[in-house]
């Protein structure tokens, strides 16, 4: 199999880090920025760097847009930048079009030029933070349709030293446990206490719930919010 | 009883009082475990690894903000429980 080509535009934090992680998973990446310095920092990481001004078409088109699989507009400072560099890769054929916007309008105006996926990192992470203050209970939470969610939640008090069949979780609250996270205690070497985290994927119902597991649940978010009031 | 052996008394207790602490941890009596630990807390306010250990018992329970602040004071005791730095690093999320 061939390796994905990106082309990621814009090396700012979140630019630079997808171009790394991306790298580190194998794929091809060339990372492109006006700033030399932040091409220089990168180099070591990437497939190629390279100083440029992506929003030159003529640039972007010495890039055989056609190859590349998916870019990755990261421009955090200039909207017109942006929507420019959007534009060209979307008329130069490149695959898939990804935008981290920083606004509303800059998402909509993406959106229309016809970017595959808009990014908005800050409100995703606004929105987390406020979940997780808002619930405690829950730590994350995918929302799989609007009615169903697959959520990491504390195991309630209710259930714990229960085997998941006891808890009748299936049966009276139609949800399904997927997997249950565990922080299991050891002692090192030298006699410290620590603990190592453990995953028990696909539980049996004679698994037993202990104080401290986290249960990957999916299930209707009404039926999840009645499993989570047995505190 | 003279003060030297009362010292001594005092710290063996303290110690024992951990080592069971550790004991119910290990066995994942949680609740247990965090008592012990307050004994031993009581007898010593400036031992380290107990704050280090109770600040695992209430991470183990997901009380992470508990856990923060045992960890917090552990590493002002002593500087280099590397431990305790390593989890408080982690739920601060460094």
């Amino acid at each position: 199999m061939t390796k994905k080509q990106f082309l990621v535009v814009g090396l700012g934090t979140f630019g630079e880090n997808v171009a790394k992680y991306l790298t580190e998973k194998g794929a091809q990446v060339i990372a492109v920025d006006t700033d030399e310095k932040k091409v220089q920092n990168i180099a070591p990481f990437v497939t190629q760097a390279l100083t440029a001004d992506a929003t030159d078409e003529k640039f972007l088109k010495s890039l055989n847009p056609k190859d590349i699989d998916v870019g990755i507009v990261a421009i955090g400072e200039s909207l017109e930048d942006s929507v420019l560099v959007t534009l060209h890769m979307k008329e130069l054929g490149v695959k898939k079009i990804i935008v981290k916007c920083i606004n509303q309008l800059h998402a909509r105006i993406s959106a229309k030029l016809g970017a595959d996926r808009i990014v908005y990192p800050e409100l995703e992470m606004a929105k987390r933070v406020a979940e997780g203050l808002i619930s405690p209970n829950i730590l994350e939470e995918i929302e799989l349709s609007p009615e169903y969610n697959i959520v990491e939640l504390i195991v309630p008090k209710k259930f714990i030293g229960k085997t998941i069949k006891q808890a009748k979780i299936r049966s009276e609250y139609n949800i399904n446990i997927i997997a249950i996270k565990r922080k299991v205690p050891y002692l090192t070497d030298s006699g410290e206490t620590d603990f190592k985290e453990e995953i028990n994927i696909a539980p049996l119902a004679d698994d037993e719930l202990n104080d401290g597991d986290i249960l990957v649940v999916i299930g209707k978010d009404s039926d999840v919010e009645r499993l989570k009031k047995n505190e | 009883m003279n003060k030297k052996k009362e010292i001594s008394d005092k710290k063996e207790t303290e110690e024992s009082l951990i080592e069971l602490g550790k004991f119910y941890f290990i066995n994942g009596k949680y609740d247990k475990a965090i008592e012990e630990f307050k004994k031993a807390i009581e007898l010593n306010p400036r031992n380290s690894e107990t704050y280090y250990n109770l600040g695992l018992v209430y991470e183990a329970k997901n009380n992470i903000e508990e856990a923060r602040k045992m960890y917090e004071k552990s590493v002002e005791i002593d500087p280099n429980n590397k431990l305790a730095k390593e989890h408080l690093e982690k739920i601060v999320g460094l």
